[in-house]
């Protein structure tokens, strides 16, 4: 049984899940965590389900509650990983701009289906010395349930979105996979990357406008 | 034809390729070709190439038309079924493990929907507080110690690795309605059972597998991250806390199953 927890937890050494992502975290409260996640919830689930302004106005909206709510450079500097060293100053620029863009516009392509979604917070537990996973369930009128995890660490002062689990499948692990296997594909080039992701923004773009 | 043109593709390709380990003098590039775990990578697409072709073809389409011409509770019914069935596989298994706890809800479960759930349709117990599980010999072998062993991609049955192509294995063959009668009904029974699960499996992955393939920027590296961890999670029995009819246990969700919103 220790032999097991061991190598589980040199496996999530090796998976990176002990690397600080550059940032320094101080230790979030959970009780904090949780009212944090039901706020930014409540308002991401408001602007989902409102249906004032144009496609731009409430992307622009959605946009906001997320920049708020997730910390955007701190997760896009772990997902490139050792990637992030070997960037230019320039491309780390462009990088972190086109991660934004693609947080939003993945999910603006999709108001559709998240039309009369809603959210309950379930438990929150201490995960490590700097984060807390508060579980959520999301409800979508006709399809079944499905549960969220939010990890949420202490960012600058503030409690923010650091990583999003869905059913065991952590999203910066697996967007960390997929960037560097892009890389790795291209020559360890960094710009291979930036153009895949504009070429990804570009078609999310068009998708938002059929 | 195409197909075994396909075939013969993998085959030749199986036999030569093989990823290039990176210089050792790059220990960060070293780091992640072992994290990947994936010597056999460029067959493996290959073969990832061969499975999405398939599924677009065949899978995906017939996965659509059950979901467009079955309604959704008569579904949510032969998930259920599907799922009683497979109660010797998981019982078994979570004896094997050890976790006693797991394997009297199991066998409560069992009981409960096989008699007042009406032959498994109606998932009584979970509306009792008893929600199902899902185990099987692969994760067995990992409680055991056993290592996963090189990621595989097998056309058809999806992203595997060693360790799991032989949990499969095992539980088919250690399933008795693999032995149970003979005669053309029964054999009529376990093809309809057989070709119930990968609609119910597939129906199930639609909202995982569109958006990664639609999404994903390299699907393969995508889906090949989100096995592993959602395998590791299933070993360490961490299910997430799902919706009424999600905790079937039914293995709806294995293979490609994972899912990445916001995606």
């Amino acid at each position: 049984m220790t032999t097991l927890r061991r190598s589980f937890l040199l496996g999530a050494a090796s998976l990176g899940l002990c690397t600080v992502t550059g940032t320094a975290f101080a230790q979030v409260d959970p009780a904090q965590a949780t009212a944090f996640i039901e706020a930014a919830g409540r308002d991401l689930v408001a602007q989902l389900n409102s249906t004032s302004g144009t496609a731009a106005q409430r992307r622009e909206r959605v946009a906001a509650v997320l920049r708020r709510a997730i910390d955007i450079e701190g997760t896009g500097r772990f997902i490139l990983g050792r990637y992030w060293r070997q960037a230019s100053e320039a491309e780390q620029r462009q990088y972190l701009q086109l991660f934004d863009e693609i947080i939003i516009r993945n999910l603006s392509a999709r108001f559709g289906e998240y039309q009369g979604v809603r959210f309950v917070v379930g438990r929150t537990q201490q995960r490590s010395e700097e984060d807390v996973l508060v579980t959520t369930q999301v409800d979508r009128p006709n399809s079944a349930s499905f549960a969220l995890d939010w990890r949420v660490a202490e960012v600058g002062g503030q409690p923010k979105v650091v990583d999003v689990i869905a059913e065991g499948t952590s999203m910066r692990l697996t967007t960390r996979s997929e960037y560097s296997s892009v890389i790795q594909r291209n020559g360890g080039q960094v710009g291979a990357l930036l153009v895949a992701m504009r070429q990804q923004i570009a078609q999310l773009a068009a998708r938002e406008g059929r | 034809m195409r197909f075994r043109h396909a075939l013969a593709v993998t085959a030749l390709l199986t036999l030569g390729a093989c990823a290039t380990r990176p210089d050792a003098s790059d220990p960060d590039a070293v780091a992640e070709f072992e994290q990947n775990n994936d010597p056999l990578e460029p067959a493996n697409r290959v073969s990832y190439a061969v499975h999405d072709a398939i599924d677009q073809a065949v899978f995906e389409p017939a996965a659509r038309g059950y979901r467009y011409v079955v309604p959704e509770p008569v579904r949510l019914s032969i998930r259920n079924v599907l799922a009683n069935l497979r109660t010797p596989v998981i019982l078994l298994n979570d004896v094997l493990q050890g976790e006693s706890e797991r394997a009297r809800v199991t066998l409560g479960r069992f009981m409960v929907n096989s008699t007042l759930g009406i032959a498994g349709i109606l998932d009584v117990s979970e509306n009792w507080g008893m929600p199902g599980h899902y185990e099987d010999f692969g994760q067995t072998l990992a409680v055991w110690g056993l290592g996963e062993g090189p990621f595989l991609f097998i056309p058809i049955l999806g992203p595997s690795n060693p360790r799991d192509l032989v949990g499969t294995a095992v539980d088919f063959a250690s399933d008795p309605l693999t032995y149970f009668g003979q005669g053309a009904v029964v054999d009529a029974l376990a093809l309809t059972r057989t070709g119930l699960t990968v609609l119910d499996i597939r129906e199930g992955l639609i909202a995982t597998i569109t958006p990664v393939r639609e999404g994903s920027l390299d699907p393969y590296a995508t889906f090949r991250s989100g096995y592993r961890q959602r395998r590791n999670a299933a070993i360490r029995n961490q299910e997430p806390q799902r919706g009424v009819g999600q905790n079937t246990g039914s293995g709806a969700g294995r293979g490609l199953g994972f899912t990445v919103p916001l995606r």
